[in-house]
């Protein structure tokens, strides 16, 4: 019995320092070994870690900015049969704001750095990891399966010039003179009116300025998937017509609680006012920026009129009443802010009638003195 | 005597059933014994090819099957008719429609299969084709005498034939680049494909890496391997995203033909069983006869 009371105190002991090991280590339990390890036991010296993380942390490459990145590059790796590629990386760059951004090609790229394509994609012989394309691979998967979506060929000499024409010195064409070339300026509208078949409001109006400066959105919040071949289509001039669903997808994303109303109207809507929210907006409030009360991601979060919301740090001892324009006196200074603005509810007329038993306003009497404002 | 003859028959018969089935399972167990490690295997992923018919042109020239310039090969309006492979076009892209694929269409290319266990080696009569184990099904021409068995054989319908040769004309089909495969490179449609959409290494390894590829992505692929188990496996084996019957495959039982027809043919000699008994009843219909003629003569003496 004793034996085996102590025994179970040792394995307990065993598996409570195993345990501590462990979760002292960067596992909490919630990450596989095996997407950053590549064998079962990873010790510190032979750590067998995966080149490339493929973790969703590692997606995020929103933090670049186009000034960081080059104009144009020459993809000269693989030379062979074709000359090296001239890469108007700036075009593409500035382009795919419209679809998944850098990280449509530079995907599995960590948030600080970009790495370049042949860390992970090995410019000669097979790949160590053999499901992973080499260089060769995965320049072409990049680059023809947005091209030939346009072109409808697969022709080489699109990006490449033949070798056999340089060595000749026959070349007509100058390969670099894409190079440093912005694509022409999209006009953005700055509103849009359409007109539906929806009877009780077919005029839809859309504030695309709003949506842009004012709600801060990203191209790609709405324009989703939108890459080279939405516009560039060998075949059709115009983007195929979408379903009723197709459109309503696109705005239903933050406006999916919103009545028909809110967009559909009889004539055209006025541009947005933030009295529309129900609460107009004072002096010191509309200088702000929508995202400085509103952080929350793409959609526009919903406050309620307390001002804790925003100033969660106000109470008695150190707000200044004098920023509303009223110096409380002696009096009402000492009590507390819920005596007059019932269930603190600031937004909303303060009441007097704690107090005071004579109905009176606190405009035509007010509990101190009123400031210019 | 009656009584003996019907007993030695019957005894002969289960004898003779039972030496065909012994032969039938002991054909099995001997078959498909490759090392699975020196196998080498052809992994297609049907979703990233994209037409480019680069393997055409880099297999004509390494065959000097004929003198098409590469832009020739970029005609693309020929991949819209579901081609076979030719005297002179040992493989071929063809397009098949895949609702996922970008243009509405996704590609595949075909050639030899290299089965396992080929019928057309099982089918020659005079051992001109041969499966090396590293994977090729070879095809030596001084052996072939034209008969062509191994065209009607195949399940793929891959051997072509030089009809147009009066003198002497060969069957074509894909060797697997097997010069190639022995000095350590890789087949050339494979060196040549842009989008890496070909793969080359062991059988196992590259089992491995479709299955890898399904369960990563398991939106984008069909849940079959073509190839891995069809007519005994193949060595190049195929993934796709619509599955293998839209891309022109057909449907195969997992037991090759060469082993089907085998074991019938086979097991029936073996051992040289039937044609005793044949011989054997007919001696005693012989006998038997003899007996009766003689009894006949001597009552009618």
């Amino acid at each position: 019995m004793k034996k085996i009371f102590l025994g179970l105190i040792t394995l307990s002991i065993i598996v409570f320092c195993t345990g501590a090991v462990i979760s002292d280590e960067h596992t909490s339990g919630r990450i596989d070994c095996s997407e950053c390890h590549t064998c079962d036991r990873p010790t510190t010296k032979e750590p067998c870690l995966i080149v490339c993380p493929r973790t969703a942390a590692a997606h995020n490459v929103g933090k670049h900015s186009l000034g960081e990145a080059p104009d144009s590059m020459v993809l000269s790796s693989l030379e062979n049969l074709y000359g090296p590629v001239s890469f108007d990386h700036k075009q593409h760059a500035e382009m795919s704001e419209m679809g998944f951004d850098c990280a449509t090609c530079h995907h599995y790229s960590p948030a600080n750095e970009i790495p370049p394509c042949r860390e992970c994609h090995p410019a000669e012989g097979v790949s160590v990891n053999l499901s992973q394309p080499n260089l060769k691979g995965a320049y072409h998967r990049q680059c023809l399966s947005c091209h030939r979506e346009w072109s409808h060929e697969t022709k080489c000499v699109v990006c490449h010039a033949p070798e056999q024409l340089i060595t000749d010195g026959e070349m007509t064409e100058d390969p670099t003179d894409i190079i440093g070339i912005s694509h022409p300026v999209i006009t953005v509208p700055s509103k849009e009116i359409y007109t539906t078949p929806y009877e009780k409001g077919p005029i839809v109006t859309f504030y695309h300025n709003e949506h842009v400066d004012l709600f801060d959105l990203k191209c790609a919040n709405c324009h989703q998937d939108e890459n080279c071949g939405y516009c560039h289509h060998f075949e059709k001039t115009t983007p195929t017509a979408k379903t009723m669903e197709e459109i309503h997808a696109v705005c239903n994303d933050c406006h999916l609680k919103d009545k028909c109303s809110k967009c559909h109207g009889l004539e055209e809507k006025p541009p947005f006012t933030h009295d529309v929210a129900g609460w107009k907006l004072s002096k010191y409030h509309t200088d702000l920026e929508c995202r400085n009360c509103h952080p929350t991601g793409k959609r526009i979060s919903t406050l309620n009129d307390n001002c804790n919301n925003c100033h969660a740090g106000w109470d008695q001892t150190n707000f200044r009443h004098t920023v509303v324009g009223l110096q409380l006196d002696e009096i009402h200074m000492e009590l507390d802010c819920g005596d007059c603005h019932e269930d603190l509810h600031y937004h909303q007329k303060p009441g007097c009638d704690n107090c005071h038993d004579d109905d009176r306003d606190y405009k035509k009497e007010p509990p101190g003195e009123l400031l210019s404002m | 005597m009656d009584k003996s003859r019907r007993k030695f028959l019957s005894t002969a018969a289960v004898a003779t059933a039972s030496a065909s089935m012994l032969a039938t399972t002991g054909q099995a167990s001997e078959r498909l014994e490759h090392n699975q490690e020196e196998l080498f295997s052809v992994l297609v992923d049907s979703t990233a090819c994209i037409g480019c018919r680069k393997c055409e042109y880099a297999c004509n020239k390494t065959h000097e099957l004929n003198d098409n310039p590469l832009s020739f090969f970029e005609d693309r309006s020929v991949l819209q008719e579901r081609r076979r492979p030719e005297h002179d076009a040992f493989t071929v892209v063809n397009a098949y429609k895949d609702a996922r694929a970008k243009e509405g269409e996704a590609y595949v290319k075909v050639q030899c299969m290299h089965c396992n266990d080929p019928a057309c080696v099982s089918a020659c009569l005079v051992g001109a084709l041969s499966k090396d184990r590293h994977g090729p099904v070879l095809y030596d021409a001084w052996k072939c005498i034209g008969c062509r068995y191994c065209m009607v054989s195949c399940p793929f319908q891959v051997p072509a034939y030089e009809y147009q040769d009066a003198v002497a004309p060969r069957v074509r089909k894909c060797n697997f680049c097997t010069e190639r495969i022995h000095n350590g490179e890789r087949p050339a449609c494979v060196e040549i494909c842009p989008n890496e959409a070909l793969m080359f290494g062991t059988r196992k390894e590259m089992l491995d890496v479709a299955y890898g590829r399904m369960s990563a992505n398991p939106d984008k692929y069909d849940k079959h391997v073509y190839g891995e188990h069809e007519v005994g496996g193949t060595s190049w084996i195929y993934l796709t995203h619509a599955g293998f019957q839209a891309a022109g495959f057909p449907v195969l039982d997992v037991q090759s033909p060469a082993e089907i027809t085998e074991n019938i043919q086979h097991g029936i000699f073996k051992s040289f069983l039937p044609p005793l008994a044949l011989y054997g009843l007919l001696g005693l219909i012989m006998h038997a006869s003899g007996q009766k003629e003689d009894s006949e003569d001597s009552k009618n003496a």
